[in-house]
């Protein structure tokens, strides 16, 4: 056995091997060679050690190929008790599977065809809690960062041969894949080959999570909008697969990307379904109302102060006069001031480990509020505004969707600051073109509203009984517009005590 | 190149856009006015301006100074003021009775032309010297929303009508209509009362009568369609103080050439207080129902006969003949006219007690 | 003849509704009740329905125009007159456009400075404005179909504010009915037909429209609603002041915000003035947009450089008018023009198309 080994013949060959020479510089490149107990004949594993799963390799692979009767590569598909092994002659792939976690299995008596057996070792977190989405009732499994792990957890809750998965590989560098989802025969297939297309389109070195994939393949790539909805609830995913959207399944990101999406869904949480549609509707207006007002209200306070005081009801007014007494400042950097230490605020909270986090916010909420209107340097009319406005940002379900709603707010402050009240209308004006103007995969971002489909407005501002939910967004384009058969889950017409 | 362009071109932007600031706290906010007679052609005008303690009270502050024209009033004004004044939030403007009775029109211009100035603003006439009035302290929430809040209660529920700038100007250009003001008076340092309605003449604004407290309760059954207001009736040796909760009443003309005008007026009310001899029985109630009847048609009756005389129709007696008269284009000064003189006006009242009280 | 517009350009036909009722609702609005007043006093508000019933005539001729040759003004205009001539003359109508929303976005700016920033300058206000009304335009007809439809919808609420003006009013001044000559009912009809202007840009984005047999329905139903709109603000106005209180009152609609009270806001003019922003924005889209668009079709100028072109020329021409006087010489040269264009030109075209169809067929 060990004579062969150092055989000067197999060195050469060994050295021939291009894909062999970079390989060995890494220190966890194994190459070993066995003999076959049986026929005698000499085989090599090569594997990176750290993303194999060497249980596997000691106990379902190894044993079988030492003492089963094994002449050629044909043969291990038949006495190794692995799935995934696959043969081929194409010497290019070689890199590509053993880095994917493969054995790679050569013989001596065939030189130009190789056998991959999946040894992959899966590093998996358990599934736990959303975290970013988390609803009290409802499931409680979110995403993790394992492409398998996650279309597992979709795949159980749409057990149908429909549901197809697509697989691309992006990233020059990190080989990323890219699990394109729908369902056949309800997702409109020029929605799935544009995405499909913008994603083999990404030319791009590294991709590390889905949020650059977002970036990279949305309609309008300057927008301060997420252009494509991103979710950690296998509930979400499902639900939304089935209405006819795409989901796109990244590995290494516990966050699915659904397209085409719309603005008014990034203020539905996934809760809502789960409560009845008289509570979630109310719930989802309250949501809009808060958006408004958050983007809103510190604009407000700057331009009336500033310009229209005439606007002020008698009573407010000494309330607001006697709080800006001892304030240096105009409005506007009253205003700027406030919003900026509690987007610091935020900020410190979010870099910081949960515990110390809390203590920021106790700190900075009460102890830099009050101090600072004690010292004069702002008004707690405005304090009180600037806090509700930040507590109602974040009532945004989807945590992408409150940044941005955060940030709005500053030009709506620049233009208060210029023009008044008539800045913050010319302010929304380019808000509004700008919403107008944005698509989700060419489907107008503000749908139901703009175009308007009143049929859409089901499950839009307000949810209505799912009775009434018997059809699919219009403007998905479904190929198949019925979800199920209205007239059955209709209520008989009875009169009293029948 | 063209973002440099673009950047320069949006820096100017935001530096020569702005406009001319007016920050809450850095104006002097004005919120009543008054003006007074000083001397021929010299008028003296004092201004109340919120002034706010740090707790959150109203200190009176007022400017004073002599001039010839509104505007140029307010200009000597700003010269005493710390801060730029603002007449964003004036509520009431106050004349003295003297300048009213010299005529208005100078003064009125001001408050209609400035944009800035809200259509609800209060024109009161003062029994006295409107200096004086605006130099005391009622409530402690400044003068200003003292005497607002005090017309304003008057109106919604007691016999005031409905008066602001908005219906004086209204009034003031009808044809067939002649304008009226409340008329306040000053008692004290802290205590002022509503002591009347001044009526006026078209042609310089000047008031030509003014109509007692106890004849209010008739003026307003005559002058707002739908109102409240409350009344004494007093019969020989008991009294009800009558609330009307809803009355409205409705004219109609009986008789053209010449004009006979007939007013219904409808009263519902209920008996707040008694005090006499008797229970209120159903019969005491229709008793007072029937005097007050004849009281409301006789007073109603008096006072168009007064207006008629003063060559005045604050109750817009000419505008409603003209609206049921196809054809009939009236004068602005109609109330001069021969057709006012000999207009003959019927009263018919209908009173209706329907509660009173918890008590039998 | 007809053009070719991209299926995904094309917006559906109900939202003709919108295009044409904010382009009829705009600055007018605001100050119209004074003018017909004057000729018809207290009876005027006869002659806003009747100018109504006279607008759904011209929307109607304006169909069957189109109908013929299923293109826009430009088509039409080759159709009658040959391919040179007739681009020449709808040349002609870029100008009208441009003076459609120079004289929409003055009267505005004069409103804010007379009513809230006297200092506000004219020019970097239009500034902003134009460049927002740029980055609309080049969204698309769509995007222009859009600010039609918010700018509509949402502003709506305003109309809420009126109710405020009751308690201050008599209904009974508009009695007696018909106490005016039938002459000076139908001067105030010509008035009042200036403040309807604005539903000739019909003749421009017809082609966008995807299903324009089913738009004639909704076109209409703009037409009535703008018309019982008009009413009933001219009612509420009549009602709110005396005649001779209203001679005086430049901008009515305005004035009777000056009575509204809301709990959290003492003054509402401010914030009307302010959300008429949005009401004048598809004013100045649209004319624009029109405008721009007979350039590409006439002189073949792509409409990003064309829109960007016609924005200069506003922006440049805006400053020419300066005081109260001018402004008013500006909105009635603009409002004559396009009294003559929707009631005399368009249905002569009417009977060009039909004369010059026979013809051609023989």
């Amino acid at each position: 056995m060990k004579s062969w080994f150092f055989k000067s013949e197999v060195k050469n060959d060994m050295e021939k091997k291009e894909w062999e020479k970079f390989l060995v510089r890494s220190n966890d490149f194994k190459k070993i060679f066995y003999v076959n107990q049986k026929t005698k004949v000499r085989f090599c594993f090569s594997f990176m050690s750290t993303i194999i799963d060497e249980n596997t390799l000691q106990t379902n692979i190894l044993p079988y190929l030492l003492e089963k009767d094994f002449n050629e590569l044909d043969d291990i598909k038949l006495i190794v008790p692995m799935s995934d092994v696959q043969i081929s002659d194409d010497a290019s792939q070689i890199e590509q599977k053993i880095f994917n976690g493969y054995i790679l299995v050569t013989i001596e008596t065939e030189k130009k065809r190789f056998a991959f057996i999946a040894a992959q070792k899966e590093i998996v977190r358990t599934v736990a809690p959303p975290e970013v989405e988390f609803s009290v009732i409802g499931p409680k499994e979110s995403f993790v960062e394992s492409i398998g792990q996650n279309l597992n957890l979709i795949r159980k809750r749409l057990p149908i041969k429909e549901l197809i998965v697509e697989e691309l590989t992006v990233g020059k560098l990190s080989k990323t894949r890219v699990g394109i989802m729908h369902v056949e025969g309800i997702a409109d297939p020029e929605n799935l080959n544009t995405i499909i297309q913008r994603i083999k389109d990404i030319e791009i070195d590294n991709i590390v999570d889905s949020s650059y994939i977002v970036q990279i393949i949305s309609d309008n790539k300057h927008s301060p909008f997420p252009l494509l909805l991103d979710t950690e609830r296998p509930d979400r995913v499902a639900a939304i697969l089935a209405e006819g959207k795409i989901a796109i399944v990244v590995d290494g990101s516990p966050h699915i990307l659904i397209a085409p999406t719309t603005l008014v869904e990034f203020f539905g949480s996934f809760e809502d379904y789960y409560l009845n549609y008289i509570l979630s509707s109310f719930f989802r207006l309250i949501r809009l109302f808060a958006v408004a007002f958050s983007i809103l209200i510190t604009p407000i306070y700057v331009a009336t102060l500033s310009y229209h005081y005439e606007l002020i009801p008698k009573d407010l007014l000494s309330t607001l006069i006697t709080s800006r007494r001892e304030v240096p400042l105009p409005p506007i950097l009253e205003a700027l001031f406030l919003e900026l230490t509690i987007e610091l605020l935020r900020e410190a909270g979010a870099r910081l480990p949960t515990k110390v986090g809390q203590t920021i916010g106790i700190v900075g909420g009460i102890v830099i509020g009050t101090a600072s209107v004690q010292a004069g340097l702002t008004s707690n009319v405005l304090l009180i505004l600037v806090a509700l406005s930040a507590l109602a940002s974040f009532t945004t379900p989807v945590y992408k969707m409150g940044n941005t709603i955060r940030v709005l707010r500053f030009p709506f402050l620049l233009f208060a600051e210029l023009w008044g009240l008539l800045g913050v209308v010319f302010c929304f004006i380019l808000l509004m073109t700008h919403l107008l103007r944005l698509t989700s995969l060419g489907r107008p971002f503000l749908e139901p509203l703009y175009p308007l489909r009143v049929h859409d407005f089901k499950d839009a501002l307000i949810r209505l009984p799912f009775s009434k939910q018997n059809m699919r967004p219009q403007f998905l384009r479904t190929e198949q517009p019925v979800r199920f058969n209205k007239k059955k889950t209709k209520d008989k017409k009875q009169d009293i005590d029948e | 190149m063209t973002n440099r362009f673009g950047v320069g071109l949006l820096s100017l932007f935001f530096l020569t856009g702005c406009v001319q600031k007016e920050i809450l706290d850095d104006i002097a906010i004005e919120i009543a006015r008054g003006y007074d007679w000083k001397e021929e052609d010299k008028i003296e005008g004092t201004m109340l301006v919120y002034n706010f303690q740090p707790d959150k009270s109203i200190k009176n502050t007022t400017l004073t100074t002599t001039a010839s024209t509104s505007r140029e009033l307010v200009n000597y004004l700003q010269e005493q003021s710390p801060e730029p004044l603002s007449e964003g939030s004036l509520e009431v403007f106050l004349f003295g009775k003297k300048l009213a009775n010299e005529g208005l029109i100078d003064y009125l211009d001001a408050p209609i032309r400035n944009a800035s100035i809200g259509a609800r603003l209060f024109l009161v006439v003062v029994d006295g010297n409107a200096k004086e009035l605006l130099n005391g302290n009622y409530g402690n929430r400044g003068n200003a929303i003292f005497i607002s809040n005090l017309l304003l209660h008057n109106i919604k529920y007691e016999n005031l009508p409905k008066t602001n700038l908005q219906l004086f100007f209204r009034d003031y250009y009808e044809v067939g209509k002649t304008g009226f003001l409340p008329q306040i008076k000053k008692i004290d340092d802290n205590k002022l009362e509503l002591n009347g309605i001044s009526f006026f003449k078209t042609d310089k604004i000047r008031v030509i009568d003014t109509l007692e407290t106890e004849k209010m309760f008739y003026f307003k059954l005559l002058v707002d369609k739908f109102s409240e207001g409350s009344h004494i009736v007093e019969r020989d040796a008991d009294k009800a103080v009558i609330r009307s909760i809803s009355s409205r009443h409705k004219m109609k003309i009986t008789k053209r050439d010449p004009y006979t005008v007939t007013v219904h007026i409808k009263i519902r009310g209920i008996i707040r207080e008694y005090t006499g001899p008797g229970t209120l029985t159903k019969k005491v109630i229709t008793k007072y129902e029937k005097a007050l009847e004849e009281e409301v048609t006789k007073e109603c009756e008096a006072l168009i006969k007064r207006f008629q005389e003063q060559e005045i129709d604050p109750v817009g007696l000419g505008f409603f003949i003209q609206t049921r008269t196809r054809g009939l284009h009236l004068k602005k000064d109609w109330e001069e006219s021969d057709m006012y003189k000999n207009l003959t006006v019927k009263v018919v009242t209908d009173v209706k007690v329907l509660e009173s009280g918890v008590i039998e | 003849m007809s053009v070719s517009i991209p299926e995904k350009s094309k917006i559906s036909h109900f939202l003709v509704f919108f295009l044409i009722s904010s382009m009829q609702i705009g600055i007018g609005v605001l100050g119209f009740q004074r003018i017909i007043a004057k000729t018809a006093g207290y009876d005027a508000w006869i002659s806003v329905i009747i100018a109504g019933l006279f607008n759904h005539i011209i929307i109607w001729i304006m169909f069957k125009v189109l109908e013929s040759t299923n293109g826009d003004l430009v088509s039409v205009h080759t159709f009658i007159l040959g391919n040179k001539v007739g681009k020449i003359i709808s040349s002609v109508f870029t100008i009208y456009f441009v003076l459609l929303a120079t004289a929409v976005l003055r009267t505005y700016i004069e409103i804010i400075q007379v009513w809230m920033f006297p200092d506000l300058k004219t020019f970097w206000y239009a500034f902003a404005y134009l460049l927002a009304t740029i980055y609309i335009i080049y969204g698309g007809f769509r995007t222009v179909t859009g600010i039609a439809f918010f700018c509509t919808v949402l502003p709506s609420y305003l109309i809420l504010t009126f109710a405020y003006t009751v308690p201050f009013s008599n209904f009974e001044s508009i009695l007696p009915i018909f106490d005016h000559k039938l002459k000076d009912i139908f001067l105030a009809t010509r008035d009042m037909s200036l403040t309807y202007l604005g539903f000739e840009t019909l003749m421009m984005y017809y082609p966008y429209i995807k299903n324009p047999e089913k738009s004639k329905k909704w076109a209409h139903l703009a037409i009535l609603s703008t018309t019982f709109l008009y009413t009933v603000l001219t009612i509420i106005t009549f009602a709110y002041f005396s005649e001779g209180q209203l001679e005086k009152t430049v901008w009515a609609t305005l004035s009777m915000w000056k009575i509204v009270q809301l709990p959290f806001v003492e003054r509402f003019e401010y914030i009307g003035i302010a959300n008429w922003n949005l009401i004048i924005l598809p004013n100045i889209c649209i004319a624009i947009w029109c405008s721009s668009r007979i350039l590409k079709r006439t002189v073949n100028i792509k409409q990003k450089k064309g829109v960007i072109l016609i924005a200069l020329l506003c922006l440049v021409s805006l400053n020419f008018f300066e005081t109260r006087d001018q402004i008013n010489w500006l909105n009635d040269l603009t409002g004559k023009i396009g009294f003559y264009v929707n009631y005399f030109y368009i249905p002569f075209l009417l009977v060009t198309v039909l004369i010059v169809r026979k013809v051609k067929k023989k």
